[in-house]
């Protein structure tokens, strides 16, 4: 699924569905270094957003409770912030009580990478590092639609609840 | 005797340091994704325990949180307006202010909703009632009127213009001016305000008073277009340029088939 651009899209250089996610390396707001090639195995929100960016703060909530409930049956979320400082990232996630990594894109090299033009952009990435959805603006306000997202990833019990 | 001792003690160490160090990575493991621990400083406020991490430039606050109490607990909460909860930064400023280095009457509302019974608030920092670029303090209310924690970006001894010497229109010009191909583009103005530019040097700050103003080509406001904007910060003291920036459009979704263009008023300032 491509949400939102569906007519467009092709004249953004975003990744196309069913490819290999574009690899690289980053720092988060705890000093932690990560790479996509390391989380492979696990299912992963690659999220870019910005705290000016009204769309991408409520959904953020939303987000991190299904973070909270999966990160250990293999959930990642790995939210870029774009072109802003680490303490604008810090102050933002602490006020939204977010437990998820946050890397750094200060200068916009990743998002311009994964061909981001709005915010907030998600890609879903699966266990094998293909991309598999990309979801453009705000969506994810509405609990069900990540729930309908993680369903093909993970089981859930009831509504709301993961098994 | 006393040698085949420590020798004992050695081979015994050497054994186990490996299962050691295996529960020290796994421990620190665990640390991954889990709730921020408290870093940075942790000190006694009247009579509170509290976590403080500060920026480094600043020494304001960025993080604080209660250790054993919570910063702030809401009486009758259930019973409280969305109003009345847009008050609760005041109040919180208040309460801190030694720490926060802000008074309450600089706090303006940037935002409050509540999603799945949690409120969160956040405010921008003002100065002379004009908005401090970047600037924010918030916080999350839980059902139970708890504030457990909250995290800001402070400006607490600013220094800037408290008056503009460019006239609006001049400043307008500049900042067309910046843009390639401005009217070809059919560029629009859709934000623009009065704003305090803090830029962060290696030891101080540098407070800017400008004429913010966001342009998008015609062609951007469609959703669905990759074409982005910018966004252009005038002095309002000497008329130069401090800030261009290509800004990414904030967006709703999806798009509607009746979709139309949004007004200025509707579009979402870099600010």
């Amino acid at each position: 699924m491509v949400c939102a651009c569906k007519e467009k899209t092709e004249k953004s250089s975003l990744p196309k569905l069913g490819t290999a996610a574009i690899d690289f390396n980053f720092q988060d707001l705890r000093g932690q270094t990560w790479s996509l090639d390391k989380v492979r195995g696990k299912v992963v929100l690659l999220r870019f957003w910005a705290d000016w960016c009204p769309y991408c703060r409520y959904e953020m909530p939303v987000i991190d409770k299904y973070y909270r409930k999966l990160n250990k049956e293999g959930f990642l979320v790995l939210a870029v912030n774009v072109k802003q400082s680490a303490e604008v990232a810090l102050a933002f996630t602490a006020q939204l009580d977010i437990t998820f990594p946050v890397p750094l894109d200060p200068d916009g090299k990743i998002a311009r990478r994964y061909g981001v033009y709005a915010i907030p952009t998600n890609f879903l990435i699966d266990r094998q590092g293909v991309i598999r959805e990309i979801l453009i603006g705000e969506v994810f306000r509405e609990e069900a639609v990540l729930r309908d997202l993680l369903k093909d990833y993970f089981k859930f019990e009831r509504r709301g609840e993961e098994k | 005797m006393a040698l085949q001792k420590f020798f004992q003690r050695v081979k015994f160490i050497s054994k186990i340091i490996p299962t050691l160090l295996a529960v020290l990575i796994f421990l620190s493991s665990l640390g991954i994704g889990g709730p921020e621990k408290p870093d940075g400083e942790t000190l006694r406020y009247k009579g509170q325990l509290l976590s403080i991490r500060r920026d480094p430039l600043t020494r304001a606050p960025l993080i604080i949180r209660g250790i054993e109490s919570n910063l702030l607990e809401l009486k009758n909460f259930s019973k409280l307006s969305r109003k009345e909860i847009t008050h609760t930064g005041p109040l919180l400023v208040s309460k801190y202010q030694p720490l926060l280095q802000i008074g309450p009457d600089q706090l303006k509302l940037k935002g409050a909703e509540k999603i799945s019974d949690t409120w969160y608030v956040s405010y921008w920092q003002t100065f002379q009632g004009v908005i401090i670029y970047e600037s924010s303090l918030g916080y999350s209310i839980d059902l139970r009127g708890r504030i457990k924690s909250l995290g800001a970006l402070l400006f607490p001894h600013v220094q800037a213009p408290v008056t503009s010497k460019v006239n609006h229109d001049e400043a307008l010009k500049i900042g067309q001016s910046q843009i390639k191909d401005f009217k070809k583009l059919k560029c629009i103005l859709l934000a623009e305000s009065i704003l305090i530019y803090p830029v962060k040097k290696k030891s101080s700050i540098d407070y800017y008073r400008v004429y913010a103003f966001n342009f998008f080509p015609q062609e951007a406001l469609h959703p669905a277009s990759v074409v982005g904007g910018w966004a252009v910060f005038i002095d309002t003291q000497t008329g130069k340029r401090v800030l261009y920036e290509e800004l990414l459009k904030p967006l709703g979704c999806c798009i509607p088939e009746d979709w139309v263009p949004p007004k200025p008023e509707e579009m979402k300032p870099k600010w």
